[in-house]
């Protein structure tokens, strides 16, 4: 679903992603682990089109998505959650949900439809609707921004580090969502990035793991013996 | 102070607020989007302002009814409006987006340049005054002050209409809803679908159309001529500043605050006139240094 072609990307010319290459089939559940600045989040920004590689090529099913403006791109069926979740404060939980595929021009049943599929994943938002999305909680946040990449990624979600600060209780919830919607539908392509792959180790099939820009398959019992090693460093 | 003079005062003061609100809601609207400080603006004011006068005049020399300048205004000023503006978003300001603010400003400050020269091109030096619609329209007594209809009613009904609008339109469509995430966060805006290039051409435009039409209305009421433009842009960057960049709503509250503070000076201190709406702005940026409405943000200027 997700292609990745020997892909280079530079930011203000250092090199973040060194020859990338790798392949997503659909429905898969994919772990992208590594340490803070490895490139998890350039990787997802370069599926996005906010980073411009200076080769390689991306793939979307069989289609080259190099030309697609970012812009352009949710509507391919990506969405999108950002690490620091991104909701806007102007609109309303539903609103900020609904963006993307109001964005897209997705017909109004449709959205009707993908809205009610969020709200059997993540209940919680039907509740919070109605609320500015300024004024949710940074987890709520957390939970909001999966339901808006629910909206439009039909084909890919990408959660850049989802757990990240949620509080243990949260975790376990939005864990509960994501096998909700592994359940519910088995073609989406779920990319997961983690700096802690513990939390992973449940429902990811497959793992990524990403060093200094360098994409490799891994384990997740070995990258976790990693991480529980750099933390002792640290 | 009588009453008489009380009321005079509030109503030129208001007169007055709708005209500069007209240009300042245009001007703080295209900052909150696109984050540029558009200098150009009071260019199409005056552009706008010409442009009414101009055809009041043939309506005039025809022989037609002034009331056809109404519509003929309206239809002229967002025509021109509409299309100085896209024009210049797409030819000129797309590319200086990246740029530093310094050269933006100039940039935006060379297009009104520009403009300032066209209208001395087509229109020549000379003042024009076409007010036969205000005098069409009549006086209305207000509390036994005979007043022209057009300043009392309509100018302040076409800022209200403007706010109004404007506002449904920035929260109850789609258009509106994407240009509000991009104006909070163009990156995250583009994340989710929001082809910020069309709505900054949108914003624009919009922008220009209304401070055509402000143009365009004031026209009637003041001789239409050279150098408006740059007075409007000064109170109007003043209007906008008082309110905080980007408050749409905030500057119709400051463009009142403002256009009946320089109308009681006017009353009873004349010589306070022109240092007026930059009192009150020095007052507010005193104590909210980001403006009456304004929040904590990075700013670039």
């Amino acid at each position: 679903m997700l292609r990745f072609e020997g892909i280079n990307a530079r930011i203000q010319g250092v090199p973040v992603l060194r020859d990338v290459d790798f392949t997503l089939e659909p429905g898969a559940t994919v772990a992208l682990i590594g340490r803070n600045g490895a490139g998890k989040t350039t990787t997802l920004r370069t599926v996005m089109g906010f980073i411009a590689p200076d080769s390689g090529s991306l793939y979307l099913g069989d289609r080259c998505i190099d030309d697609i403006p970012a812009h352009a791109r949710p509507g391919l069926g990506i969405g999108y959650a950002p690490e620091d979740r991104r909701l806007f404060s102007a609109f309303n939980v539903r609103e900020n949900i609904l963006l993307p595929a109001r964005a897209a021009r997705v017909a109004p049943e449709e959205i009707r439809r993908r809205l009610d599929g969020v709200y059997e994943i993540l209940p919680e938002l039907r509740d919070m609707a109605e609320r500015p999305g300024g004024t949710v909680s940074g987890g709520q946040g957390k939970m909001v921004a999966l339901g808006r990449a629910l909206m439009i990624g039909t084909r890919v979600v990408l959660l850049d580090e989802p757990f990240q600060g949620l509080a243990p209780a949260l975790a376990n919830r939005y864990a509960e969502a994501l096998r909700t919607l592994r359940e519910r539908d088995r073609d989406i392509t779920l990319v997961i990035t983690e700096s802690n792959p513990a939390l992973l180790r449940q429902f990811a099939d497959r793992t990524l793991v990403i060093e200094r820009g360098e994409v490799s398959e891994g384990s997740l019992e070995r990258s976790h013996a990693d991480a529980a090693t750099q933390e002792e460093i640290s | 102070m009588d009453l008489i003079i009380f009321t005079l005062a509030v109503l030129d003061g208001l007169a007055y607020a709708s005209q500069v609100f007209m240009v300042a809601v245009g001007m703080t609207l295209i900052f909150g989007v696109m984050r540029i400080l558009n200098i150009a603006h009071g260019g199409f004011y005056a552009i706008g302002a010409y442009l009414s006068a101009g055809i009041g005049l043939a309506i005039a020399s025809a022989g037609l009814s002034p009331w056809l300048h109404l519509p003929a205004l309206v239809i002229g000023a967002a025509m021109a409006g509409g299309v100085l503006g896209l024009v210049i978003e797409r030819f000129v300001l797309r590319y200086i987006y990246v740029k530093e603010e310094v050269l933006q400003l100039l940039v935006t400050f060379a297009i009104f340049m520009i403009l300032e020269d066209v209208q001395r091109l087509v229109f020549g030096v000379q003042p024009y005054a076409a007010s036969s619609l205000v005098d069409a329209m009549g006086t209305i007594n207000v509390l036994g002050i005979p007043y022209n209809a057009y300043q009392v009613l309509l100018l302040p009904g076409v800022a209200v209409l403007t706010l109004v609008g404007l506002r449904w339109f920035l929260h109850h469509t789609l258009l509106g809803h994407l240009i509000t995430a991009t104006a909070e966060d163009r990156e995250a805006a583009t994340a989710m679908g929001v082809n910020a290039n069309r709505v900054f051409l949108l914003t624009f435009t919009i922008g220009t159309v209304l401070a055509a039409l402000g143009g365009a209305f004031a026209a009637p009421t003041t001789a239409v001529q050279l150098g408006m433009g740059a007075d409007m842009i000064v109170l109007s960057f003043a209007v906008v500043v008082t309110a905080g960049l980007g408050q749409v709503e905030g500057a119709a509250v400051t463009a009142v605050l403002i256009g009946l503070g320089r109308s009681f000076a006017i009353y009873l201190m004349p010589e306070l006139d022109v240092l007026m709406p930059y009192f009150i702005m020095m007052l507010v940026l005193l104590v909210r240094p980001n403006g009456l409405f304004g929040t904590v943000q990075t700013r670039k200027i």
